[in-house]
């Protein structure tokens, strides 16, 4: 799907695009100059209550031999880890508090509890996904360079394991994306710069060993005779994040309703069109105050994804004015439990890992009818790339 | 701190790079040497952009402000300005200016 299909899907003329995003403008503006001391004591209410699950997870495990001791340990490192990635490190990485003007809540130095160094997550992530957010050819967050997520990407009988793929990419998640910037598309095409491989591996051997040397080392060694206990505490810790880190992420752009695109669309467009493509290409789930603090505020993906550098603790109400204008534009807002956004999602990787002959196209029927605005059509369109991955960071060097 | 020949988001005859530009502001990057931003963030604008409180070029190391200054097409107006953090502001379709924007929110 092309951003020119969608604005024929969507049915709005060129004005009423630029409209709305005056409106979406008046809603960050807002934000902005609303900004102040209720936000800054949330966040650092947040660091408060991590750390402090930190701490008590990790004395709980002292006594680790102990059934309830491993179980309230583990939960409470768990929950902790979750919080640090989710709600605090990914926002604080956005530059969402550098307003604050905190030394040690800001983007420039804030590093996280998982093996992706911070500088290449705010290229993988900051950067290419949320500049190219659903762009085929762009943006490696589409099925993460090894799983096919979109209808017009090109079978292959490698796609036939998807489900194990999957599966390990679930589990290992902290692991993929620590190597989600080395882009392995790039790799394999020998695109990548040597240069900068090297330099990338390097940080991320850095930052993985000092992982492992503190979950499967320093602290099963503090527990003593517990060692052994206290590792299993810690590695369930982390396979839980993981799972639950993998799962908010896929259902942000992979349940049925939020788009794809395609390169050759997404040059000059404007601000509004921008902010169109960011809300056609997400998708939110539903849930309690607490899920969505534990999900990072990614429940809130299409907030997200048009205003990335605003307060996460403002996008539930950032949540009721952007619905509003989609009912005022009739425009889907993708929306729905997280049971059903994950089961799309889940349903998507099975039935892609088959050619597209064998399965039906499960995306939504558009809410008005489309308007033929003279645009081109595929045929007359230059040829587009049908794998993800290829992009390469272009740092000088 | 390592600084490129070249700074990253300027092209060699001194126009800056739209895709660079972007990739500096999203990815938290020095437009200078590329490397990861640190705290002050530094602006340099002519005085109509510090005026204003918008920016075209992009955010800077302090100690890149300096290379920044003695490269040929360097604007001797320009003057310095710090903050902790800035607002990326994408032009609209009705702009005069379609460059983006920087729009310092914390000044130091």
């Amino acid at each position: 799907m092309a951003i020119a299909d969608v604005k024929e899907y969507t049915h709005l003329s060129t004005e009423e695009v630029e409209q709305l995003g005056r409106e979406l403008d008046a809603i960050r503006t807002e934000i902005e100059e609303s900004r102040g001391a209720a936000d800054a004591a949330y966040i650092n209410k947040m660091i408060r209550i991590q750390r402090g699950l930190a701490f008590a997870g990790r004395v709980a495990l002292f006594a680790s031999h102990k059934k309830p001791a491993w179980a309230a340990g583990t939960a409470m490192l768990g929950a902790a880890k979750i919080l640090e990635n989710m709600e605090i490190g990914h926002n604080v990485m956005h530059g969402q508090w550098d307003w604050m003007n905190d030394p040690e809540i800001h983007s420039s130095n804030w590093e996280w509890d998982t093996a992706q160094p911070a500088e290449q997550w705010k290229h993988s992530h900051n950067y290419v996904h949320h500049q190219f957010t659903n762009v085929l050819g762009h943006d490696n967050d589409i099925g993460y360079g090894i799983l096919r997520m979109a209808r017009e990407q090109k079978w292959h009988p490698v796609n036939l394991g998807q489900p194990v793929y999957n599966a390990l990419l679930a589990g290992l998640f902290q692991w993929g994306v620590a190597l989600h910037d080395l882009d392995l598309e790039a790799i394999r095409k020998g695109k990548k710069d040597p240069k900068e491989m090297k330099r990338q591996l390097k940080q991320i051997v850095k930052k993985g060993r000092n992982q492992i040397l503190k979950d499967y080392i320093v602290y099963p060694a503090l527990s003593g005779k517990n060692w052994k206990t206290t590792l299993t505490a810690n590695a369930t810790a982390n396979v839980t994040r993981n799972l639950w880190s993998y799962m908010i992420i896929f259902c942000g752009h992979f349940p049925d309703g939020a788009l794809h695109f395609t390169e050759e669309e997404i040059e000059d467009e404007t601000r509004a069109e921008w902010y169109l493509r960011q809300m056609l290409g997400s998708a939110n789930f539903e849930g309690s105050r607490l899920t969505h603090v534990m999900a990072g505020s990614l429940g809130y993906q299409i907030e997200h994804h048009v205003f990335p550098d605003l307060p996460s603790n403002r996008y539930p109400e950032i949540a009721v004015k952007v619905r509003a204008l989609c009912e005022k534009y009739d425009i889907p807002y993708t929306t729905g439990p997280l049971y059903r956004q994950y089961g799309q999602t889940l349903r998507t990787i099975m039935k892609l890992s088959l050619p597209n002959a064998m399965t039906s196209d499960d995306s939504p029927e558009p809410p008005s009818p489309s308007i033929d605005r003279g645009r081109k059509t595929d045929a007359e369109r230059p040829t587009r790339r049908q794998e993800t991955g290829a992009y390469m960071r272009k740092a000088a060097s | 701190m390592s600084v490129t020949v070249l700074p990253f988001a300027w092209g060699a005859g001194g126009e800056l790079v739209k895709a660079r530009v972007t990739q500096c502001a999203l990815s938290r990057i020095c437009g200078m040497c590329s490397r990861p931003l640190g705290r002050p963030v530094a602006f340099v604008g002519t005085p109509l952009e510090v005026g204003r409180n918008a920016f075209h070029a992009p955010p800077l190391h302090a100690g890149c402000v300096t290379e920044l200054r003695a490269l040929p097409y360097a604007d001797p107006t320009w003057e310095v300005v710090t903050t902790s953090g800035f607002e990326f502001v994408r032009p609209n379709r009705e702009d005069a200016d379609q460059q983006p924007t920087f729009e310092p929110n914390s000044l130091l």
